[in-house]
């Protein structure tokens, strides 16, 4: 009995300290996707822009999360993409828009390796998580017997905004969009000791982008 | 006994979040030991001897920030990067001592990369996420006979996203070893793309092709 009510406490502090997160997920299909046996895909962030670049532990989650599972796809690493095509997808010189691809892929070295490589699908992330209405006040001060205490409390918003643009380099279209959003409040009380309540908004978008991905490319 | 033990471990981790929160000067000091994958163009029909002065090839950036404490960079192993693209950039390539000695050495040119200006910001200064890192290098083409082609700069830049490296103090090391490394490598393939792209070069070329 003793052991269920720990149980039930460990799963209801869990659920407290995870916060809630709300999400939504949208999808723009413009052509049909298949992905062969032998081919992948690659998940590429933006990074020529100087503010609002996508986080590198983003972009690495959702290829964890697109490659895993039973309906998981064959997703190559984005440095060992960049490092095969160096130097055509660095940060200065990636194609921006579906000319630039067709002219970079039209070169017989560049549509060789792409070959070799099997990649088929690139899917080029753009956007970012933020904090926002950031309120309340937590300090901190050593009281009587030298023991540090904390009082106050603090929240705050955080927004998760991704979006994905899928290419088909084969074809050399665009086949469609996938995005992204979640939100939600993180709390942190503090009565001596501060509980933070961490709304994972940016894991959640991860998994909700890669399940999206999933069955985007694989359907 | 415990409880001095409870009071002692309380504070270090009180003294650990103040040091998170308000943050302290420090130096860093980073040696760049990198190299590029291997480049993906088209090799140009000619021979070229390549010259690296002094200061190219020794070259380390020392700058004291003030409360941001003193900063070294060591890039020294940029000839190596350097080395790697013009291999695959020429059909053969020559280290030479001067400009002067490539003459009777079979080459068609002589290049010579050098650094003319090298900066770099960390988020304290800047308020943004980024190590930052700017490196603006001038190419000299000059043929057999010392006379100058075409010179041309170079603008190589590369940052680090300090969320990547978990946001602390001990982070300035790695993210700005690895904003100079996306520097090196963002100059190895400018300087690829912008070699044929010189009018002046082409003409040199199609003067070459000529004769």
């Amino acid at each position: 009995m003793a052991i269920r009510t720990h149980i039930a406490f460990v799963l209801i502090a869990t659920y407290w300290l995870a916060g809630c997160v709300n999400t939504t997920i949208q999808e723009v299909r413009e052509a049909n996707t298949s992905l062969g046996s032998t081919e992948s895909i690659v998940i590429l962030s933006r990074k020529h822009k100087t503010s609002g670049e996508t986080e590198n532990d983003f972009v690495s989650c959702v290829s964890g999360k697109t490659s895993s599972g039973e309906d998981g796809l064959s997703v190559m690493s984005e440095r060992a993409f960049m490092d095969e095509l160096f130097p055509w997808f660095e940060p200065r010189t990636a194609p921006i828009n579906m000319k630039d691809l067709t002219d970079v892929i039209s070169r017989p070295l560049i549509s060789e390796k792409i070959r070799a490589v099997g990649v088929r699908y690139l899917v080029w992330v753009e956007g970012t998580t933020q904090r926002s209405e950031e309120s309340g006040a937590l300090q901190c001060t050593v009281v009587s017997g030298g023991i540090p205490a904390c009082f106050g409390f603090l929240s705050w918003e955080s927004g998760s905004d991704y979006e994905a643009s899928i290419w088909d380099i084969n074809r050399g279209i665009n086949v469609g969009k996938v995005s992204s959003e979640a939100s939600g409040t993180s709390i942190v009380p503090a009565l001596v000791v501060p509980i933070p309540f961490i709304a994972r908004v940016q894991n959640q978008a991860c998994i909700s982008l890669a399940e999206q991905l999933k069955t985007f490319i694989g359907a | 006994m415990e409880r001095q033990l409870t009071n002692l471990l309380l504070v270090l981790i009180c003294t650990t979040n103040i040091h998170w929160v308000v943050g302290c000067s420090s130096d860093a000091s980073v040696t760049i030991t990198t190299s590029i994958p291997n480049p993906l163009i088209e090799q140009l029909p000619i021979d070229v001897a390549i010259y690296y002065n002094d200061s190219m090839s020794q070259y380390v950036h020392s700058e004291d920030l003030g409360s941001y404490g003193n900063h070294t960079i060591d890039l020294r192993s940029q000839i190596s990067v350097f080395n790697r693209i013009f291999n695959a950039m020429f059909k053969s390539v020559k280290p030479v001592d001067s400009i002067d000695s490539a003459e009777g050495r079979g080459v068609d040119a002589i290049l010579a990369p050098s650094i003319e200006k090298f900066q770099f910001s960390i988020p304290e200064q800047t308020r943004k996420d980024f190590y930052e890192v700017w490196i603006q290098y001038r190419f000299d083409l000059y043929g057999v006979d010392g006379s100058l082609i075409h010179s041309w700069p170079v603008t190589a830049y590369g940052k680090a996203n300090r969320l990547n490296y978990g946001g602390m103090q001990n982070e300035k090391s790695p993210a700005l070893r690895e904003a100079t490394k996306w520097a090196l490598r963002d100059a190895a393939a400018s300087v690829s793309f912008s070699f044929v792209r010189q009018d002046l070069v082409r003409e040199w070329f199609r003067q070459r092709a000529e004769s």
